[in-house]
């Protein structure tokens, strides 16, 4: 059984379209990380995955039942785990004190002072919410969503704020969830993050899943550069170049992204030695998983 | 799972936030006791002592209990704690029955305060049937208003929640009668108190001493207790209705 299920969800608000036919199917053990920038729509799926936001049409199981707004079994509660981007726990209370109270709420979950230690606040365990540092409330907050020992966690943005130290200990309690058999679903917009963890990257962007793929294919993907140059070879002459994936032009002003940067430009140079403005730099990955998914040549090459 | 030791803690945790807020509790405790003072006792003309000990004493109840769940609890939808907690197996019940008790601390310390100062230094005298009773009367009143306090909590940002909770507070502690004896106000505005749950628990607690207006005992009490079932559905309403990032 699948640990989440989603299909064609949909979400506008007032005709902008937030959330535009997401598809998740997602096993136990593995990690899902939705990528995208800022504004992609990866916090209004987390909570539309959790019956926060009420989506307009689609269908979301967890663990085989469907889900109707927020309301779930308790059996079920018991075994998801939840992150969210928030501002604060009750100010007034202790990092102890917020774990005794969180701990008391599963039946099978980890006591107050093991919810400390996974937050790896031992020494400030008697210090208040309000005084912690940005990082210290960010492995506090997800020591919490590790109090029932879920078996679906949904992580929003888990690493924001934290410092390289922090992060890389969060990457570690990850990977060990995940050979627990945890799903997991996290949304970052750090790509070395989704890069580190996840079975399965989903790149959100303007409310479509625009791409999904695995972390090597990812790191392929990186590879690919746009080339701009103004030139007088036509957009035929442009296309059959090698490693170009796509020409297309503003008057004068060529763009062409490319598979293999280097041996597209001295094609390009080849055929046109008057070629002026070359300029080359990394592309935006959401354009680099568009070609993942529409051009049949990388997917053959993938394949191979 | 413990189902009482979540109830206990969600009621300890909330109560120790709340003290730890000097903010929050000096003023629930000072205003009304030194309005008390005031005019309750350096004022007294007559009678005046025992009459506004109740009136006050409505007063008192009342605030802790709007402010407390008004501001935390629109404070917790902002903040996302709230949101937590409902994605938890956390009972709902346990959530609103902690800030009620919480509210209920409040309460009696303000009887236990208010009582002494007017036994000591107003001069009121109740038989001990009369103190006890009115003291119930009071810590039960705390409910209609704890209701009020939650259906503003669960549909104001935490910043509006604060300034509306005294938009309604203050007038209706003044509309109910509770700074001037109700006949000193004028005509319409006496009538007009019929409205208020403060007006109905107020005559109740003048009742046991033998002050109120004279009505039926029932008509307060059938009046009180249905605004509170009223009370009761609209937050229920709201909590169901709660929705996106500060549900």
């Amino acid at each position: 059984m699948l640990a989440l299920d989603v299909k064609n969800l949909t979400k506008a608000y007032g005709g902008n379209t937030v959330l535009a036919g997401v598809d998740i199917s997602q096993a136990a053990g593995e990690v899902l990380c939705v990528l995208g920038p800022n504004g992609a729509g990866k916090t209004t799926l987390i909570l539309t995955l959790l019956g926060l936001v009420k989506a307009d049409s689609g269908d979301i199981r967890l663990f085989g039942n469907q889900q109707q707004g927020i309301t779930r079994s308790q059996a079920l509660r018991q075994q998801l785990g939840v992150m969210m981007q928030i501002g604060s726990l009750s100010a007034n209370l202790s990092v102890y004190e917020q774990c005794d109270l969180f701990s008391s709420y599963y039946a099978q979950g980890y006591s107050a002072a093991e919810l400390v230690q996974l937050a790896g606040l031992e020494s400030h365990a008697t210090q208040r919410f309000g005084r912690l540092s940005g990082g210290q409330k960010q492995r506090l907050l997800f020591a919490l969503a590790l109090a029932g020992k879920p078996k679906l966690l949904f992580l929003d943005e888990p690493t924001l704020g934290m410092d390289v130290e922090a992060r890389q200990a969060l990457w570690h309690q990850v990977k060990q969830l995940r050979q627990q058999g945890v799903a997991v679903v996290l949304t970052t917009h750090y790509l070395e993050e989704a890069e580190q963890l996840a079975d399965s990257i989903a790149v959100l962007h303007q409310g479509r899943m625009v791409a999904k793929g695995s972390p090597d294919e990812l790191k392929a993907l990186m590879q690919y550069k746009v080339v701009r140059c103004r030139s007088r070879l036509t957009d035929a002459e442009l296309a059959v170049l090698p490693a170009v994936l796509q020409v297309s032009r503003e008057q004068q002003q060529i763009t062409l992204h490319s598979r293999n940067a280097e041996q597209t430009v001295r094609a390009l140079l080849h055929a046109d030695q008057q070629a002026t403005d070359l300029e080359v730099r990394p592309i935006a990955l959401e354009q680099a998983f568009l070609h993942l998914t529409q051009t049949p040549e990388t997917q053959q090459e993938q394949a191979a | 799972m413990n189902t009482a030791a979540i109830y206990r803690k969600e009621a300890w945790y909330d109560l120790l936030s709340i003290l730890r807020t000097p903010a929050f509790v000096i003023p629930s405790l000072a205003f009304p006791v030194v309005f008390y003072v005031f005019f309750g006792v350096l004022f007294n003309s007559g009678g005046a002592s025992a009459y506004m000990l109740v009136t006050y004493g409505c007063f008192g109840i009342m605030g802790p209990a709007m402010f407390n769940f008004a501001i935390n609890i629109a404070s917790d939808r902002a903040h996302g704690w709230l949101t937590l907690k409902r994605l938890s197996p956390m009972p709902v019940p346990a959530y609103l029955l902690a800030k009620f008790a919480t509210a209920l601390v409040f309460s009696l310390a303000i009887i236990v305060l208010m009582f002494s100062i007017a036994a000591l230094f107003g001069g009121v005298r109740f038989a001990f049937g009369q103190w006890l009773l009115l003291a119930v009367v009071l810590l039960l009143g705390t409910l209609p208003f704890a209701l009020i306090g939650l259906i503003l909590g669960l549909t104001l940002s935490d910043k509006a929640a604060p300034a509306v909770v005294n938009l309604v507070y203050l007038p209706m502690a003044l509309l109910s009668g509770l700074w001037l004896p109700i006949h000193m106000l004028p005509t319409l505005l006496q009538q007009a108190g019929w409205i208020w749950p403060s007006y109905h628990l107020s005559q109740i607690g003048l009742k046991v001493i033998g002050m109120d207006q004279g009505h039926a005992l029932s008509i307060h009490l059938l009046l009180l207790t249905s605004s509170s079932i009223l009370l009761a559905m609209v937050a229920v309403w709201s909590f169901k209705h709660l929705t996106g990032e500060n549900a």
